[in-house]
């Protein structure tokens, strides 16, 4: 299985109306073969529609889409090199889990001996070879997760989909199944395609991931790329913490953008990107770059500052977050590392500077 | 059981009273039975017990042929109606919006409320009417191979018990049905499995015994039905049309009281089992339905 430079999945203009709803939305997608690729996006975005699309479990209203170079457009679930673990129900409540996991290989009606070694292979592979007669409603929430995992890789299909495989599960044990998940793709190789609306789950797992939201591929890259260099302003948003200035393009020198947020002008570097003068654009801000200058505190060069009125810091555990307001009455956050104590907390109704420095601003034309 | 609070005595009046029911619904039959073993009939004022009735049963042409024929058609109906239940049940849950939902019950369980003599008396007209029509085109065309067709008999009583019997197998087969997950299907389906193969080894092991209740369910209301059966096809061709027939016409035969009480044992025997065997499970089926419905969310 080993087509590192294959194209797994291509899909070109997919999409898919329920009524008058349009879950999906002229979807363009790459998937190298061999890599372990998340769609990660809000509740009913569409994620979970594209991933059953190509599972072959609803029929896409309108577009195509490529497995390994096979138009599979039209053929239903069993005629498509794919195989799918769903969230949670899944598993066959009349069978054991041996007989869950060779389900697929009985189908194919292969002798018995061999599916019996295969599934016992592939029961130790997924850590449950002590189960192996325990019927589904006797195991826990993960370990029914790993039958369904087992029933699916042991059919060796090219591409595995992952409809929210973790989200049943509590925070640690989901963690724990996440790098499992990822070191099992490493080991096995073939494409893995896994859906998901937790951030830290999507940038444990992925190689590349795709943002969708409102039936839209927003943007593909790796988690760094998505995290450090968000595109579109609904990345910055859904990603990480940014702080987000919507205004007005009103001027353009060189590479330099001057944008007027009404209480501020800032002069962001265009980055390769071409506004025009009054665009309505965004600048983001991550909120770790963020500090807060206390009062008298000289900003060094080359930082952007703003003024603030201080309001409230919330202690999260390793940052502490200092929330103020603008003068326009939008938020801004500054995370700083939390030290301990109270000596990074500042009065309340305080004049305060928030500062950044200038070259970590992005501009978002969308 | 009840709780700590339960008082005893309390309880077990709850018990008596529920064995008062079924003694009081049950007297009538007990009755039959009675008189079934009574050498002199129903009415004498002497007992003498007898099995002669029971010996006379099967030297009886006309009930032999009842029960033939009811059998017959509880097994044909059951053969045709179950299936076309199933996939009725199988399309409502399908369906997507809650207007085809409504519609398709309302389709679906419109003959439960036709009194058994007007649906039965519709469909009469109904066959009378498709006969003429069947010899006037055979007259017409010169042909009279399909004029027999719709003749009042097997075909019309099926029909008819068909009718009657479809809401019931839908209700039944659809509550057994609510509990199962489409996304086992799903699996099946991403495992290589066709829709067929998914049905028949995921789905149906798991609806099985709503299957099987409405096989039940319909092997006892065909059984039962007098009204249409007799309207669609005789008066004397069922046990049961038999049985009314004779107590309208004539009073019942001392045969009659014999078979009556027959199949009242085998019934009481068949239900009997049934309900030992669901008491005996129905702690595991509570089991998995529960743990189906939470699954654990820790290793």
């Amino acid at each position: 299985m080993n087509q590192k430079n294959d194209i797994a999945v291509q899909v070109s203009g997919l999409a898919k109306n329920y009524g008058a709803v349009q879950a999906l939305r002229g979807v363009d997608l790459t998937i190298g073969a061999g890599e372990y690729f998340v769609l990660l996006g809000p509740s009913g975005g569409g994620k979970t529609t594209l991933l059953r699309l190509l599972g072959g479990f609803i029929r896409p209203t309108a577009g195509q889409i490529l497995l390994h170079g096979r138009d599979v457009s039209e053929q239903p679930p069993n005629r498509r090199p794919t195989s799918m673990v769903f969230q949670s129900f899944a598993l066959f409540p009349h069978m054991t889990v041996a007989q869950n996991v060779g389900y697929g290989l009985r189908l194919r009606r292969l002798p018995k001996a061999e599916i019996a070694a295969r599934v016992d292979a592939m029961l130790e592979m997924v850590g449950l070879k002590d189960l192996a007669d325990r019927m589904p409603h006797a195991l826990s929430g993960g370990q029914q997760q790993r039958v369904q995992l087992g029933r699916s890789l042991v059919l060796e299909a090219d591409i595995l989909l992952l409809d929210e495989p973790l989200a049943a599960l509590d925070a640690k044990l989901r963690k724990d199944m996440c790098l499992e998940l990822k070191h099992l793709q490493e080991q096995i190789g073939i494409t893995f395609v896994h859906v998901t609306h937790n951030q830290e789950e999507a940038m444990t797992v992925a190689d590349n991931m795709a943002i969708i939201a409102d039936g839209v591929l927003v943007e593909t890259g790796t988690a760094q790329d998505l995290y450090e260099n968000p595109q579109a302003r609904f990345t910055a948003d859904f990603i990480g913490e940014n702080n987000i200035f919507d205004g007005r393009v009103s001027g353009l020198t060189g590479s330099g953008v001057e944008i007027d947020l009404g209480f501020a002008k800032f002069t962001v570097d265009a980055q390769g990107q071409t506004p025009r003068v009054s665009d309505m654009v965004s600048v983001s801000i991550r909120s770790e770059l963020v500090r807060v200058l206390g009062p008298g505190e000289a900003p060094e060069a080359l930082l952007q500052t703003v003024p603030a009125t201080y309001g409230e810091a919330v202690y999260l555990g390793l940052a502490t977050s200092h929330v103020a307001k603008l003068a326009n009455g939008d938020n801004i956050v500054a995370r700083h590392v939390s030290r301990g104590g109270t000596s990074d907390d500042f009065e309340a109704e305080a004049p305060l500077t928030y500062a950044w420095p200038r070259t970590q601003m992005r501009l978002h034309l969308s | 059981m009840g709780d700590d609070y339960t008082r005893l005595w309390t309880y077990r009046l709850k018990w008596l009273y529920t064995l008062l029911v079924v003694f009081t619904l049950m007297l009538p039959v007990f009755y039959v039975i009675y008189i079934s073993f009574n050498q002199n009939g129903f009415g004498a004022r002497d007992y003498v017990f007898t099995f002669e009735w029971y010996s006379g049963i099967f030297t009886d042409l006309l009930l032999m042929n009842a029960l033939g024929n009811t059998m017959l058609l509880a097994a044909i109906t059951t053969v045709l109606a179950v299936p076309l239940g199933l996939i009725a049940a199988k399309f409502y849950k399908a369906t997507g919006t809650d207007r085809a939902k409504l519609l398709t019950v309302s389709l679906l369980l419109s003959p439960l409320f036709v009194p058994a003599d007007i649906l039965g008396s519709a469909l009469l007209v109904f066959f009378k009417n498709l006969n003429i029509a069947c010899a006037t085109a055979g007259e017409w065309l010169g042909v009279s191979w399909f004029e027999t067709w719709f003749e009042l008999g097997y075909f019309s009583a099926l029909v008819g018990l068909i009718i009657y019997t479809i809401p019931y197998i839908f209700v039944v087969i659809l509550i057994t049905m609510g509990r199962y997950k489409e996304q086992q299907s799903e699996a099946a389906r991403s495992c290589g499995a066709t829709a067929w193969q998914a049905f028949y080894q995921i789905e149906f092991p798991q609806i099985r015994a709503g299957v099987f209740s409405a096989c039940a369910f319909t092997v006892i209301l065909s059984f039962n039905e007098y009204t249409r059966t007799s309207l669609l096809k005789g008066g004397y061709d069922t046990i049961t049309s038999v049985l009314i027939s004779q107590m309208l016409n004539e009073g019942m035969s001392e045969q009659s009281y014999a078979m009556s009480s027959l199949i009242s044992f085998i019934a009481i025997a068949v239900i009997g089992s049934i309900i030992i065997y669901t008491l005996v499970h129905t702690d595991r089926l509570e089991r998995e339905a529960r743990a189906k419905a939470q699954p654990v969310m820790s290793s």
